[in-house]
């Protein structure tokens, strides 16, 4: 029999395991049927899946569908720092990653050295890893570390084009260009997705309580035409490359529609790499730079003038031998001249011609022409950042206003505004509203949005604008200022234009802004291109800057877009040509 | 001399404890199947096919330990003793010790079963103690035995530590401190050793808790940690047992999950097969049949569900003392109170951790958690103490 001693010993046990036992259930009891809201609460928060479904942005196309900017899957390396330092695995991290990607292990441990986060972003955000380097990462197994996929905007030509598309930004929101002004139909509708999740974080489908199905972003077809377009990127390089000009853009646009088929700026940049680019560099000139447009200028109060029958064209005025005070103040011929005709003054480029006809024109018709043209006002292009122009209504006028606003001073316009009115004059006098979006296509198929040619005004009569095209083809023959344009085969109409620039105090003697803008075939013109050369060096007029270039983008562009020469020595004599042929 | 083996002692048994280990293997291969069923990997077969055949062979154990005279056991306990301390050993040899979820607890055997020396550990230590401290005529009035009492236990401790699997290895103190407590070693030798062991474990506990707060690097906190012979993953458990809103996605998770479906459970529980945190793996599937099956069971039994698996083991508990009570001689005593020990440890350890009271320790809970080795060990315990019963003193 056992001792009373031990017995109570085995007593004072049973008697503390059972009150730890009542101790356990006391806690059951709490976690049973105590409060539960407050748990409850906790769990759905870890089960509660809400996630924005994301989808492709829509496609920008060129006018033949080729693809100029698209959505592409990418994958970013993403780490949890803490389960990476739990595993001591942050230097071997680093190591291989630096290794496999070639870059600095240094910047991978400092950003894996974040134990408080969970998540980093191991080589930066909006940075990626092509798939071999991603399957190489994945047979690393480094616990921690995982690829996530991302859709990234890409620009299959890279800096073709930049300008116009812009880029989108690492928010996924159209910032520039195309990218930006038509962000609402390429966005697409973000979906919405209310689920629930298990316990390896994989979603319950049955216990889906919400899906909206994401929409795909609508693509947009440009005007642009992206061979045309890199006929004038390439001779836009070149053309600075040989001039050392600070800056050069061109437009080539449709004359019977207003479609643009090519807006080039030079500096470029690599829209894909948009975030290692200066704002300066991103700007679209041809919308957004103002340049006072000098003697291309002339051709807008001669067409006012000739359509006012102030002046005929065979009106001879005095050009004062090369300079000639007016109220004081000098206005000087860059060739002095004696006496010309109306046409002789467009072919020479004459100063002192073109202000005596703005004068003969008078202020307030002057004015009422100019504004017929566009001048001064938006072209409502589908581009963000447009300028509108400067040039100041007729009270605000000094007496020698109009004799320096006809040679293209006192007055500042958007090269797209400048193309515009040589386009009415080669359109038969009708001023169509330039255009660079022909269409918007939502993912389903239909139709959005469509442009359709539209007129804008009608500066001039038809008769006008044919005398108009003829004076103007006489610029470019042997004899005038622009016969670099000439193209072989084919009658060229345009105008040279060599604006000083103007600084602080009055007008530059080195800085000048060289231009050209044209129209090809002459008797029918199909297309009309301006070129613009900011600050080139040596040589400077738009002469001999610009007009090689207008010949090099008209050249190989009628070769490509088959525009047959309307040839006819007797173009003088032959009317205008009406009609437009397609393109 | 006693009969070694009685066939016929069989009507001796205590059949109301056989009943509770019946019921108590019952609710465990039912949640078992329960908590295993949403895996349903071909390769390795459900694991309550796998749980029978452990039942099986534990039953068996258990009717062949109660029939036979436990006294046997107890002149081979150095012997088994000696066994134990070499497999853990052994444990640590390559090819030998195999490794599992970051722990090398197993041994593999002919390459076939893998094979967790701890458990038969528990059983050595358990009869090596009862020989040492119920041996007639054993004087426990030096310190010296108590010393080679603490030896005997300090050296697989240490052992099981390194594996590591610190959960199993701290259930070997009560188990001495029972032993010796039952066997009459005096309060002036016995009150200094558990003061100095309860010190021991409130400076583990600073060492833990303190540098955290004091703002040390991560490093020179492992350094620390490793100093005192633990892992950071054993400081991070404790540590989010201490602070419980630490973490609760990565460390904290389980010990979360585990009250969520407790609380989730309420009275009725949601139903058999019907819990959500147990379907959906929200208490990780590798977990949930074994360390965390009482979680399984109080959210889909409730209150009544996880109030009935306690009151069966109290009344285990209570029944194993009564049978320390009756047992013929000291050392069948101390056998059971070493056994009941070993079984209150693991419940308690367990449904305190399931429950958010002790942190989170790899310990099973008998009968009920999935794991052979296990099983069969608390079978053959429980079938030795069905011999003290059986050879019990009945006057």
């Amino acid at each position: 029999m056992i001792e009373r001693k031990h017995k109570y010993r085995l007593i004072i046990s049973a008697v503390i395991m059972v009150l730890a036992l009542i101790g356990l259930s006391a806690r059951l009891v709490f976690l049973h049927l105590g409060p539960y809201t407050e748990r409850r609460v906790q769990i759905n928060e870890l089960r509660r899946l809400e996630r924005d479904l994301n989808v492709a942005r829509g496609k920008i196309l060129d006018r033949n569908g080729n693809i100029l900017a698209l959505d592409l899957v990418q994958k970013e390396i993403c780490a949890d720092p803490v389960v990476v330092h739990s595993n001591h695995q942050a230097q071997a991290v680093a190591l291989s990653l630096g290794n496999i990607l070639q870059i600095d292990s240094a910047t991978i441990m400092a950003r894996l050295n974040s134990p408080a986060s969970r998540f980093v972003y191991l080589i930066g955000y909006g940075r990626y890893v092509d798939d071999e380097q991603a399957s190489e990462i994945i047979r690393m197994k480094f616990p921690g570390v995982f690829l996530n996929d991302v859709m990234v905007r890409s620009y299959p030509r890279g800096a073709s084009m930049c300008h116009v598309l812009g880029y989108v930004n690492l928010e996924r929101e159209g910032s520039a260009g195309i990218e930006q002004r038509w962000d609402r139909y390429l966005q697409g509708v973000t979906g919405l997705l209310i689920s629930e999740l298990d316990g390896q974080r994989r979603e319950l489908y049955d216990r889906r309580t919400l899906e909206i199905k994401p929409r795909k972003g609508a693509d947009v077809t440009l005007t642009i035409d992206q061979y045309v377009q890199y006929i004038v990127e390439r001779a836009l390089e070149s053309a600075v490359s040989e001039h050392q000009a600070a800056a050069a853009w061109a437009i080539v646009e449709c004359v019977r529609t207003g479609e643009i088929l090519a807006m080039a700026n030079w500096p470029g940049y690599d829209a894909n790499q948009f975030r290692t680019t200066v704002p300066d560099v991103m700007r679209n000139r041809c919308v957004a730079n103002l340049y006072e447009p000098g003697s291309t200028f002339k051709i807008a109060v001669v067409a006012a003038a000739l359509n006012e029958q102030v002046v005929t064209s065979s009106q001879v005025f005095d050009c004062e031998r090369g300079t000639w005070f007016y109220r004081g103040r000098p206005l000087r011929d860059y060739h002095p001249y004696d006496k010309l005709s109306v046409a002789d003054v467009i072919k020479k480029s004459s100063n002192i011609g073109a202000a005596k006809i703005a004068l003969l024109l008078g202020d307030a018709p002057f004015f009422r022409y100019l504004k017929a043209f566009g001048i001064g006002e938006m072209t409502g292009i589908e581009l963000p950042g447009e300028e509108a122009g400067i040039l100041h209504p007729v009270s605000k006028w000094q007496p020698i206003s109009a004799t320096r606003i006809a040679i293209g001073h006192e007055v500042a316009v958007t090269a797209l505004q400048m193309l515009g009115v040589i386009c009415a004059i080669a359109n038969d006098g009708m001023l169509m509203k330039p255009y660079i979006v022909q269409r918007v296509t939502g993912s389903d198929g239909h139709v959005l949005f469509e442009q359709k040619p539209v007129v804008v005004s009608r500066p001039i009569r038809p008769e006008t604008a044919a005398e108009m095209k003829r004076l103007l083809t006489r610029v470019t023959e042997e004899d005038g200022t622009g016969r670099r344009a000439r193209v072989e085969g084919y009658t060229v109409g345009g105008k040279t234009g060599t604006a000083q620039k103007p600084i602080p105090g009055g007008y530059s003697d080195v800085l000048n802004m060289a231009s050209f803008t044209g129209f090809i075939p002459a008797e029918d013109p199909q297309l009309a291109i301006i070129v613009v050369l900011d600050e080139p060096k040596n040589v400077r007029t738009g002469g001999a800057v610009a007009a090689p270039v207008f010949k090099e983008i008209a050249e190989q562009s009628v070769r490509y877009l088959d525009i047959p020469p309307a040839g006819n020595d007797n173009f003088a004599s032959h009317a205008s040509g009406v009609g437009s042929r397609g393109m | 001399m006693m009969a070694r083996w009685s066939f016929h002692s069989w009507k001796r048994l205590d059949w109301i404890m056989v009943t509770i280990v019946a019921l108590l293997m019952a609710i465990g291969i039912l949640f078992v199947f329960s908590a295993d069923s949403r895996t349903g990997n071909p390769a390795v077969g459900p694991l309550y096919q796998k749980q029978l055949v452990w039942m099986a062979v534990g039953l068996v154990c258990f009717f062949v330990m109660a029939l036979s005279d436990y006294h046997q056991w107890i002149r081979m306990a150095w012997w088994l003793y000696g066994a134990a301390l070499v497999m853990l050993v052994l444990v640590f040899v390559p090819h030998v010790g195999v490794k599992i979820f970051g722990a090398t607890r197993w041994i593999q055997v002919a390459g076939l079963w893998v094979f967790q020396p701890a458990e038969l550990m528990k059983l050595a230590v358990v009869l090596v103690l009862a020989r040492l401290f119920g041996w007639p005529g054993q004087s426990l009035r030096h310190g010296r035995i108590v010393l080679l009492g603490l030896a005997l236990v300090l050296a697989p401790l240490v052992l099981i530590v390194k594996q590591p699997d610190l959960g199993t290895a701290i259930i070997f103190l009560p188990v001495l401190v029972a032993v010796m407590y039952a066997a009459g070693v005096p309060g002036r030798i016995l009150v200094p050793l558990v003061t100095a062991g309860g010190l021991v474990v409130v400076l583990v506990l600073a060492v833990i808790v303190i540098p955290p707060k004091l703002g040390w690097n991560e490093a020179r906190q492992e350094r620390l940690i490793r100093m005192i012979g633990l892992n950071p993953y054993q400081r991070d458990r404790i540590l989010v047992f201490v602070d419980s809103d630490r973490d609760p996605l990565g460390t904290g998770w389980n010990k979360a999950q585990s009250q969520i479906a407790i609380g989730s459970g309420r009275f009725w529980g949601k139903g058999y097969m019907q819990g959500t945190q147990n379907i959906l793996g929200f208490l990780p599937r590798t977990v949930a049949p074994n360390d965390f099956i009482f979680s399984v069971i109080a959210e889909e039994k409730g209150f009544m569900g996880s109030m009935t698996v306690l009151m069966l083991f109290a009344l285990m508990i209570h029944l194993g003392l009564r049978v320390a009570a009756v047992a013929s001689d000291k050392i069948g005593r101390l056998l059971c109170v070493g056994i009941v020990t070993i079984l209150f440890c693991h419940v308690f350890v367990n449904i305190a951790m399931t429950i958010g009271v002790l942190p989170i320790t790899g310990i099973p809970l008998p009968l009920i958690s999935y794991g052979g080795t296990f099983m069969i060990g608390t079978m053959t315990a429980l079938g030795m103490m069905q011999s003290v019963y059986i050879w019990g003193d009945w006057r």
